[in-house]
């Protein structure tokens, strides 16, 4: 083959390549890219309940002034009285939305994006939907995933990109684990209360602002996010049997003798040091005359 | 809430940078002297000794913790993982944080009932003192009910302060945080803010070379126990004023 047509060939191979990976790359619209990236650990559109509703043409239940509040703040909204707000929180468990921060255009883009993946919608009949990534069922987890997600809880096993362990945060009334952290709930129901696609979800993606920011740039794997859901299954269906540990009170007690232990080392070690003061000699001494 | 928020977590924070650089470097312009933690070893030592011992000791354990945090929060996050290093971490360190409540009270009970002491001891030493029980009262309380701090400081609280030191606030996630653990971070920015107009100024000042430098040496020309036996009487020299 000629030289120069092998090298339009590979230019132009190149100039394909760039092309579809630009449109791979920006053809996600922003209202795409947020719903994905949040709003989806929460919400399917037309496939159904998951720890919210299923947002299927919700832009024609409700006004788009409400929904941006709402999506704002939903707590603020709830506070207000406003009737339907407190219905829905009342449906859903009672499980906060998390506020979000976003621009009214971006909040635009996300309501136009659940209205073209609606029913009826353009992007529906394609899409079918938007639920999160099946993913392995639970049902297939054995006794090997249940350990492997108590490892990552406790942190017997490191996460594989760095995050924080889980137990740093949350408690699982568990015999086998030490106790956990109390910044965040407890998760010992935490699968009666969500459900597996509810779990993996928060798991994987997490939307409460604390959480979000501590997995930022080091999420779970899905390995991972698989073994938890696992363990916290598991926890949750032996939870009677197990003893909630108490280790405010540990913690106390053993933060007082550690205390007293530094109080005798200064004691100790330093004997020597000058303890009374200066003008205590003098005036002893002053007193001695007389 | 938003704006209480915003008040206390973006706009406190550089109120308290500022006040604190253009503080501390007109204190040192104008009064160099005031540099100081006025010392009161003089007129009591004992109260003193246990305060001051165990307020400091602690008081830089918990600093540098904190620091240490922040500087390196993957290296702290990686030690916490394993549970029986972060249940030691945050065992000494609540340990640590009741030695410094400890010297701190004394420290307080020692300005307050000392007759000496009264007289210098100024309203801004009983203020800061107050606030400094506050603080570590709150910092205890964090520690016993949203544990284990040690880890969500370096994953939630690092990225905060780093946003505050770019000049880039990020207050999402710390906006969410419990109540208890804001007013402990409020707590710390108001003490920064005030450290220009209290005696913490010496914190500037420590004097690291003692630690380096030579020695002074002491000659006494005379005998000084038996100078300092009024009944003797003067031999040689009379005494000067020692």
């Amino acid at each position: 083959m000629e030289w120069k047509a092998m090298k339009i060939r590979i230019v132009s191979l190149f100039f394909l390549a760039g092309v579809f990976y630009g449109a791979a790359v920006f053809g996600q619209s922003e209202g795409e890219k947020l719903f994905k990236q949040i709003c989806v650990a929460c919400h399917t559109i037309g496939q159904g309940k998951l720890i919210g509703p299923d947002l299927a043409g919700v832009q024609q239940r409700r006004s788009e002034d409400w929904l941006t509040r709402f999506i704002r703040s939903s707590q603020t909204v709830i506070q207000s009285g406003d009737p339907v707000a407190t219905a829905l929180f009342e449906e859903y468990n009672r499980i906060p939305m998390p506020d979000n921060n976003y621009s009214d255009d971006q909040i635009r883009a996300i309501i136009s994006y659940i209205a073209e993946n609606s029913p009826g919608g353009p992007g529906a009949a394609e899409t079918g939907g938007i639920s999160p990534a099946p993913g392995r069922p639970l049902s297939e987890a054995g006794e090997a995933n249940i350990q492997a997600g108590k490892n990552l809880f406790e942190g017997r096993t490191r996460l594989n990109n760095g995050g924080p362990t889980c137990n740093s945060c949350h408690n699982v009334k568990n015999d086998a684990l030490m106790g956990g952290g109390a910044l965040a709930k407890d998760l010992t129901d935490a699968y009666s209360r969500l459900g597996e696609a509810g779990v993996k979800a928060i798991v994987g993606n997490p939307p409460f602002p604390a959480m979000k920011q501590a997995y930022q740039n080091r999420p779970l794997t899905e390995t991972e996010v698989f073994d938890l859901t696992a363990f916290l299954q598991h926890a949750d269906r032996v939870r009677d049997t197990q003893q909630a540990k108490n280790y405010r009170t540990q913690l106390l007690f053993s933060g007082l003798g550690g205390a007293l232990v530094l109080l005798l080392l200064f004691g100790g070690f330093w004997t020597r040091s000058k303890r009374g003061s200066v003008n205590r000699k003098i005036y002893d001494r002053q007193i001695k005359t007389i | 809430m938003a704006i209480l928020d915003n008040f206390l977590l973006i706009g406190l924070p550089y109120t308290a940078l500022i006040v604190f650089l253009v503080g501390t470097i007109y204190r040192y312009k104008a009064t160099k002297f005031s540099y100081s933690s006025l010392s009161s070893q003089f007129l009591e030592g004992r109260q003193l000794f246990w305060g001051a011992m165990a307020f400091h000791w602690g008081i830089l354990f918990l600093f540098f913790g904190h620091l240490t945090a922040f500087l390196i929060p993957r290296q702290v996050i990686t030690f916490n993982s394993h549970p029986l290093r972060l249940l030691i971490l945050e065992v000494t360190a609540f340990a640590f944080g009741l030695i410094v409540l400890f010297g701190i009270i004394t420290l307080l009970v020692r300005r307050i009932s000392n007759p000496r002491l009264k007289p210098v001891t100024s309203r801004m030493d009983i203020v800061i003192i107050a606030l400094l029980i506050v603080e570590v009262v709150l910092g205890l309380l964090v520690a016993l009910n949203a544990r284990w701090g040690s880890t969500w400081f370096a994953a939630v609280l690092t990225p905060y302060l780093r946003s505050i030191f770019i000049l880039q606030p990020d207050i999402a996630a710390v906006s969410a945080l419990p109540w208890l653990i804001k007013w402990h971070i409020v707590g710390a920015y108001v003490i920064f803010g005030l450290i220009p107009f209290t005696r913490l100024v010496h914190l500037l000042v420590v004097p690291l070379h003692y630690l380096w430098r030579p020695y002074q040496r002491v000659l006494w020309a005379w005998p000084r126990k038996k100078v300092r036996d009024p009944n003797s009487e003067w031999t040689f020299t009379k005494p000067g004023n020692n």
